[in-house]
C-alpha cells in the first residue's frame, strides 16, 4: 500500500512539476529521488513496516509475491531512468508530464500485481494502458510514432472490449468479482458461461503480454514509439502484465487448470516460434528486440502452462532477468544514430566497456550459463517438465532457445568482429556505471538466484 | 550460542584477499609490499589453523553453515565448512608447509620483474585458497570448486613461464590429465546426487544413506572418485604429467607437486572412508595401482639426471604408498604419510631449489658433486630429508612408512614384500641423489664452481625447520609395541576414520618386519654409497636407458592416444564438419529463413488485418474448446 499511494502522489508531483519547474535537471533528479523512496518504502513493507491502513476489501493485497515484484519493478525502472531519462527529454518537450505519466504506470503495476478482484484488474490494466497510448504517440513530428499510437489506441481497445465482456461474463456466472469466489465451483462441471469468460479474459491478456496470436500489434508499436519508451513498455510494463496474468489464473482459475492447460500449451508454442523464427530475419536491432521480446513472453507463458511452485519462483527470476537486460540494451540502443545490424560494426573498438556489458545483456537474454538469463530459462523448463505432460513444448521451448542464440549473437558478432566505423556518441560516465551495475547484477543473480528468490519465502 | 569455530571462514578468506591485492596490484606494489602480503595471509590462516586445531583436539567439531549455494527443487547444496579432527590436520599441513614455501619464494624468485613477482604470490595465494576449499568444504561440490581451483592455480603455475613453449606444453598436460580425473569425479558427484538427493558429508555418510545404495553403486562411485583421485594425484594412468610440471618454479613444485595438491586424491578417500570401506573391490583396485604406481615410479628415478624429476618421480612413488594404504583399509596410515611426506618432500624440493640456485639454474645432477663443502645447511637439511624418506629410524619416515607396510603384511604378504622392494629401491635412489650431487668431484663448469654458495636465509630458514619436522614429525604416530598409547594421530583421527579390515600381526612379527625393512634399507644406502661417492658419467644401456626414459610411457602415450586424436580431429574437420555438419546446419538455417520471411508477410501493418487474424484465432479456439473437446 505504501508504495501505491507514494507513487500516486508523485505522479501529481510529477504533473505540477512541469510548469512550475524550468530546469529539466531538477524535474530528473526528483523523479530519481521519488523512485528512490518507493524502493525504499516498498522495501519497507517487506519487512512489516506499513504506513497507510486502508480498507480496500481485500480488493488488493500486498503479499510476498506482489511485493517482491513491485521491488524489481521499482528497481528497473529507477535503473531505468538512471539510464535514459535524459534521452526522455529530446522526445518532446513535455519532459516532466512523461515523467509523471511513468508514475501512473506504476500505479497500474501495483494495482496489476495484488488485485484479488477483477475490477482492480481491469482498472490497472487500464491504468497502465491509456498513459502508454500517450508515451507511444509522444514524438508528435514523427509519423511513424502517431501511427504507432492510433494502431495501439485501436487494438488496445479492442483487447479492453474482450476483456470487459469476460469479466462481465464471469460475474454472470459466479456472481462475484472476487478471485476467490471465481475459484469456487465445488466439484461440478464449470458452466459454459465462465469458460467463456475465462477464455476471453485469456485472449485480452494473451494481447497484453503480446503472445501469439495476439502479438501483431507489438511489432509495430515497438518499432514506432521512441525507443526510450519502448524500453519502458517492453520490460516493467510486460512483466506487470504476466505477473497479472500468472495471479489471475492461479487464484481464479487454478482448479480448472485442465480446461486451460493444453490451450496455454499451444498459444505457449505458437508464441515461441513465431517470435523465435521472424526475430532471425530482421535487419534493425529495434525490430529484432521487438520481436524477441514476444519469444520472451513464449518462456513466460512456461510459468502460466506449469502453474506450479517452481513456476512461480522461475518467473519472478526471469521478469528480473529479462528486464535488466532488455532495459541494458536499449539504453545502449537509444544512444546510437543508426538501428540496424551494421551500425553496430566495429562497436567493440571504439566502446569496449559499452560492448562488453551489451554482451553481457545478450548472452543473458540467450540464456547462455552463468547469467540470470540462464538460471531463468532453466526454472522454467524445470517447472514444464514437472507438470509431466507435453513434452514437446519443452522440446520446442529448447530448439527455440537455440535459434534465438542465432539473433542475439549477430550483435555481439558485427560488435566484435566486424570492421566498422563506429558511430559518434556522448556517453557520461554515470551511465557507463550504471550500465556496470545492471551487468553485475545479471551475473550475480546468474550465480546466487537465491539472493533473490529466498525473499518469496520469508 | 554460535559456535566459536563459525569464524573458519578467515582461513580460506585470508588467502583469497592476499590473492586480489596481490593481482590487483602487481603493478603498483613493491616486491617487499607483496612479500608481505603474500606470506603474511596465510601466516594469519596458520595462525587461526593452530587454534583451530586446539579447539578440535579439545573435541569441538563443527559444521559452518553460511548460505545455501544452489538450491534448485529439492537439491539444496550449501556453502558450508567442516571443521574435525580430518580437516583440521590438513589445514595445519597446507598453510604451515604453506607458509614456509611463501617465506622461501620471496628470496628464491628475487630476480624476477616486479609485475611477475607480484603475479606469482597471487598464484601462490589463490592456490592455498583453493586448496583450502577443497579441504574444508562440507561436501562434494565444494570440494570440487577446491579441486578445479588447484588445478587451475597449478596449470598456472607451472605455465608461470609462459614464454617457453615448452613450459606452456607441460601446464596443457597437467591441466588435460587432471580433466580426466576431474570428470569421473563429476560424474560421481551427480551419481550421489541421482541416488541420494544430497553430497554433504554429514548426510552421505550416514548408515541410513549408505544402506540406500546397492552394491554396484557403491563400486561405481568409489570407483569413479578413484578415477579422480589417480588424475590428481598422480597415479597409473595417469601420472605423466606431475613429473613435466617440475617446469614450475622450485617452490611451486614443493608447494603443489609435492606437500599439498597432489594429497587431495589422499584426503578424498580417507573422507569417504565409510564409503571406501563398503566396496572391496575398489579397495583391491586402490591398492594395487597404489603398489604398482608406486613400483613404476622408483624405477623410473633410479636412473633420471634432473634433480627435480628424481624427486618428483619420488613423490609419484610415495603417493603409490599412500594410495597401498587406503586400499589396505589403513586410512590413518595414509594420512600420517602425507604429513610426514609433507615435510620431507617439500625440505627436500626446497633444498633442490637451493642447489639450482648456487648453481645458477643447472638441474642435471651429472654436472654437479661435491656440493657438500659450498652449501653446507643445504647438505645437512638435504641428508635429513633423505634419511626419513627411506625410513630410519627414528625419523619421521620410518612411522608412517611402517605403519603401510605393516598394513600391507596384513593384507597380503606378497604386497609387502612388492612394498618393501619399493622402500629399498627409494632408499637407493634418493641416497644416489645425495651422494652424486653432494660428494665426490665438482663436474660442471669454472664458472659454474666459482659462483658457488649457500643460500640466504629466507630459503635456509623453512629448510632448517622443515628439516627438525622430517625427524620428529613422525613421533605422533608411535606404533603400538613400542610405546603403549603412543600412537597419538591414530587416537586423534578415529572420530572420522574407521580403518577397516586391519589383521593383527603379533608384535615378534612386528619387530622381525621393522628389524628386516630397517637392515636392509641400511644396505641400501651403503651400497649407493659405494657405487656413488665417486660419481663418473656414463652412458646408459639396456635396461638403464628403458629406465632413464621412463619406460618410454610418454611416447606411448602420444603414439596411442594424442596422434590418433589428432588424426581423428583432421578427419572430423575436414569430412564430417564440412559435409554432414555443415549440411544440417546450413540446411536447418536455410528452413528457419525461408519461413522468417513467410511470418513477416502477416505482419501487413493494417490494423484491421490484425484484427481479423485475431477474432479469427479466437473463434477457432472457441469452436475447439466448445465443440471438439467435448
Amino acid at each position: 500500500m505504501n508504495a501505491l499511494i507514494i507513487s500516486a502522489l508523485l505522479g501529481v508531483v510529477m504533473m505540477f512539476s512541469s510548469f512550475l519547474l524550468k530546469d529539466r535537471s531538477t524535474v530528473r533528479s526528483m523523479a530519481i529521488a521519488g523512485l528512490l523512496l518507493l524502493l525504499v518504502v516498498n522495501v519497507l513493507e517487506m519487512n512489516g513496516v506499513e504506513f497507510f491502513n486502508i480498507n480496500t476489501r481485500d480488493m488488493i493485497v500486498f503479499d510476498r509475491f506482489a511485493l517482491l515484484f513491485n521491488t524489481i519493478a521499482f528497481l528497473s525502472t529507477l535503473l531505468y531512468l538512471l539510464l535514459s531519462a535524459k534521452e526522455m527529454a529530446k522526445v518532446g518537450v513535455y519532459f516532466a508530464d512523461y515523467l509523471a505519466l511513468i508514475f501512473f504506470i506504476l500505479c497500474g503495476v501495483i494495482l496489476v500485481s495484488s488485485f484479488k478482484s477483477l475490477l482492480i484488474l481491469f482498472l490497472g490494466i487500464e491504468i497502465i494502458s491509456i498513459p502508454l497510448y500517450i508515451l507511444t504517440g509522444s514524438d508528435k513530428r514523427n509519423l511513424k510514432s502517431n501511427e504507432a499510437a492510433l494502431k495501439y489506441f485501436l487494438l488496445g481497445t479492442f483487447s479492453t472490449g474482450l476483456m470487459l465482456m469476460g469479466i462481465a461474463l464471469i460475474y454472470g456466472a459466479q456472481g462475484s468479482f472476487y478471485s476467490v469466489d471465481i475459484s469456487k465451483i465445488a466439484g461440478e462441471t464449470p458452466s459454459a458461461l465462465l469458460i467463456a469468460g475465462m477464455l476471453l479474459l485469456f485472449f485480452s491478456m494473451s494481447f497484453k503480454v503480446s503472445a501469439a496470436p495476439f502479438h501483431f500489434w507489438t511489432p509495430d508499436v515497438y518499432d514506432g514509439a521512441p525507443t526510450v519508451f519502448t524500453s519502458f513498455m517492453a520490460t516493467i510494463v510486460k512483466a506487470a502484465v504476466f505477473v497479472a496474468f500468472i495471479r489471475l489464473f492461479d487464484e481464479a482459475f487454478g482448479l480448472l487448470h485442465l480446461q486451460w492447460q493444453l490451450l496455454v500449451a499451444v498459444i505457449t508454442a505458437l508464441t515461441l516460434f513465431i517470435g523465435n523464427i521472424t526475430a532471425v530475419f530482421q535487419q534493425s536491432v529495434k525490430r529484432m528486440l521487438a520481436y524477441s521480446s514476444i519469444a520472451q513472453a513464449g518462456f513466460m507463458m512456461l510459468s502460466l502452462y506449469a502453474m506450479n511452485a517452481d513456476a512461480k519462483e522461475g518467473l519472478m527470476l526471469y521478469v528480473a532477468a529479462y528486464s535488466f537486460a532488455t532495459i541494458g540494451i536499449f539504453a545502449v540502443l537509444i544512444k546510437m544514430s543508426d538501428y540496424t545490424f551494421e551500425g553496430f560494426n566495429g562497436f567493440a573498438k571504439h566502446q569496449p566497456l559499452l560492448a562488453a556489458t551489451t554482451t553481457i545483456f545478450l548472452l543473458s537474454l540467450a540464456g547462455i550459463p552463468l547469467t540470470a538469463g540462464f538460471l531463468s530459462k532453466f526454472y522454467m523448463l524445470k517447472a514444464a517438465l514437472g507438470t509431466g505432460k507435453h513434452l514437446w513444448l519443452v522440446i520446442v521451448a529448447v530448439l527455440m532457445a537455440a535459434v534465438s542464440v542465432y539473433y542475439y549473437f549477430r550483435v555481439i558478432q558485427a560488435m566484435y568482429f566486424k570492421e566498422g566505423e563506429g558511430q559518434p556518441m556522448e556517453v557520461s560516465k554515470p551511465f557507463k556505471w550504471t550500465l556496470v551495475v545492471l551487468a553485475a547484477l545479471i551475473i550475480l543473480l546468474g550465480i546466487f538466484p537465491n539472493i533473490l528468490l529466498s525473499w518469496l519465502y520469508f | 550460542m554460535q559456535n566459536a569455530l563459525q569464524i573458519v571462514y578467515l582461513i580460506p578468506l585470508l588467502p583469497l584477499i592476499g590473492f586480489l591485492i596481490n593481482g590487483l596490484g602487481r603493478k603498483h606494489l613493491s616486491k617487499s609490499v607483496i612479500s608481505v602480503i603474500g606470506s603474511g595471509v596465510v601466516l594469519a590462516s596458520f595462525a587461526i589453523s593452530i587454534w583451530v586445531f586446539l579447539q578440535v583436539k579439545g573435541g569441538n567439531t563443527h559444521e559452518a553453515h553460511y548460505f545455501d549455494f544452489i538450491s534448485v527443487g529439492d537439491l539444496k547444496i550449501p556453502f558450508a565448512f567442516k571443521i574435525d579432527q580430518l580437516s583440521s590436520l590438513f589445514l595445519l599441513i597446507i598453510t604451515g608447509v604453506g607458509f614456509l614455501i611463501h617465506v622461501y619464494s620471496t628470496s628464491y624468485m628475487h630476480e624476477e620483474k616486479t609485475e611477475h613477482f607480484g603475479r606469482y604470490f597471487s598464484y601462490l595465494n589463490l592456490f592455498i585458497f583453493s586448496m583450502l576449499l577443497l579441504v574444508m568444504g562440507a561436501n562434494f561440490v565444494i570440494m570440487f570448486i577446491g579441486w578445479e581451483g588447484v588445478g587451475l592455480c597449478s596449470y598456472l603455475l607451472i605455465g608461470y613461464w609462459f614464454k617457453k613453449t615448452e613450459y606452456n606444453k607441460a601446464a596443457n598436460k597437467a591441466f588435460i590429465m587432471n580433466r580426466i580425473g576431474d570428470l569421473a569425479f563429476l560424474i560421481a558427484i551427480f551419481w550421489l546426487i541421482q541416488k541420494l538427493g544430497t553430497v554433504t558429508y554429514s548426510e552421505v555418510f550416514t548408515a541410513a544413506n549408505l544402506a540406500k545404495l546397492s552394491t554396484t553403486d557403491i563400486s561405481v562411485i568409489t570407483l569413479l572418485l578413484f578415477v579422480g583421485a589417480t588424475g590428481k594425484s598422480a597415479q597409473i594412468p595417469l601420472y605423466t604429467w606431475l613429473p613435466d610440471a617440475m617446469a614450475g618454479p622450485t617452490p611451486v613444485s614443493a608447494l603443489i607437486h609435492a606437500a599439498t595438491m597432489v594429497t587431495a586424491g589422499i584426503y578424498m578417500i580417507a573422507r569417504s572412508n565409510l564409503l571406501y570401506s563398503l566396496a572391496p573391490l575398489t579397495m583391491d583396485i586402490v591398492a594395487y595401482v597404489g603398489l604398482a604406481t608406486a613400483l613404476f615410479a622408483a624405477t623410473i628415478a633410479l636412473k633420471q639426471n634432473d634433480i627435480k624429476k628424481v624427486l618428483a618421480y619420488s613423490t609419484v612413488s610415495q603417493l603409490g604408498f599412500m594410495f597401498l594404504a587406503l586400499g589396505c583399509g589403513a586410512y590413518t596410515a595414509a594420512v600420517f604419510h602425507v604429513m610426514t611426506h609433507a615435510f620431507f618432500k617439500a625440505l627436500m624440493f626446497l633444498g633442490s631449489g637451493s642447489v639450482i640456485h648456487a648453481m645458477g639454474g643447472e638441474q642435471d645432477i651429472r654436472n654437479m658433486g661435491g656440493l657438500s663443502k659450498k652449501l653446507k645447511i643445504t647438505f645437512i637439511t638435504f641428508l635429513v630429508g633423505c634419511i626419513a624418506i627411506a625410513g630410519i629410524p627414528p625419523f619421521s619416515g620410518f612411522f608412517s612408512k611402517d605403519a603401510i607396510l605393516l598394513s600391507a603384511f596384513a593384507k597380503n604378504p606378497v604386497l609387502y614384500g612388492i612394498a618393501l622392494f619399493t622402500a629399498l629401491l627409494t632408499a637407493f635412489y634418493m641416497f644416489r641423489l645425495l651422494f652424486i650431487t653432494f660428494t665426490g668431484k665438482f663436474r660442471g663448469t669454472h664458472e659454474q664452481e666459482h659462483h658457488l654458495h649457500e643460500s640466504p636465509a629466507p630459503m635456509t630458514i623453512p629448510l632448517i625447520i622443515l628439516a627438525v619436522l622430517s625427524i620428529i614429525g613422525g613421533f605422533v604416530g608411535i606404533p603400538e609395541v613400542f610405546m603403549h598409547g603412543g600412537d597419538k594421530l591414530g587416537e586423534f583421527l578415529s572420530p572420522v576414520i574407521t580403518n577397516h579390515g586391519e589383521g593383527h600381526v603379533s608384535h615378534s612379527t612386528e619387530y622381525i618386519l621393522m628389524g628386516l625393512s630397517t637392515g636392509l634399507v641400511l644396505i641400501m644406502i651403503i651400497f649407493a654409497w659405494f657405487k656413488f661417492k665417486n660419481y663418473q658419467r656414463t652412458e646408459e644401456s639396456g635396461l638403464g636407458k628403458v629406465l632413464e626414459n621412463k619406460w618410454y610411457v610418454d611416447e606411448l602415450y602420444d603414439k596411442v592416444i594424442v596422434n590418433p586424436l589428432h588424426k581423428f580431429g583432421g578427419f572430423l574437420n575436414s569430412i564430417f564438419e564440412n559435409k554432414v555438419v555443415d549440411g544440417i546446419v546450413n540446411g536447418v538455417g536455410r528452413a528457419v529463413s525461408y519461413s522468417s520471411r513467410q511470418f513477416r508477410l502477416l505482419q501487413s501493418g493494417q490494423v484491421g488485418n490484425y484484427i481479423l487474424l485475431m477474432v479469427g484465432s479466437i473463434v477457432l479456439i472457441f469452436v475447439l474448446q466448445f465443440f471438439l473437446k467435448r
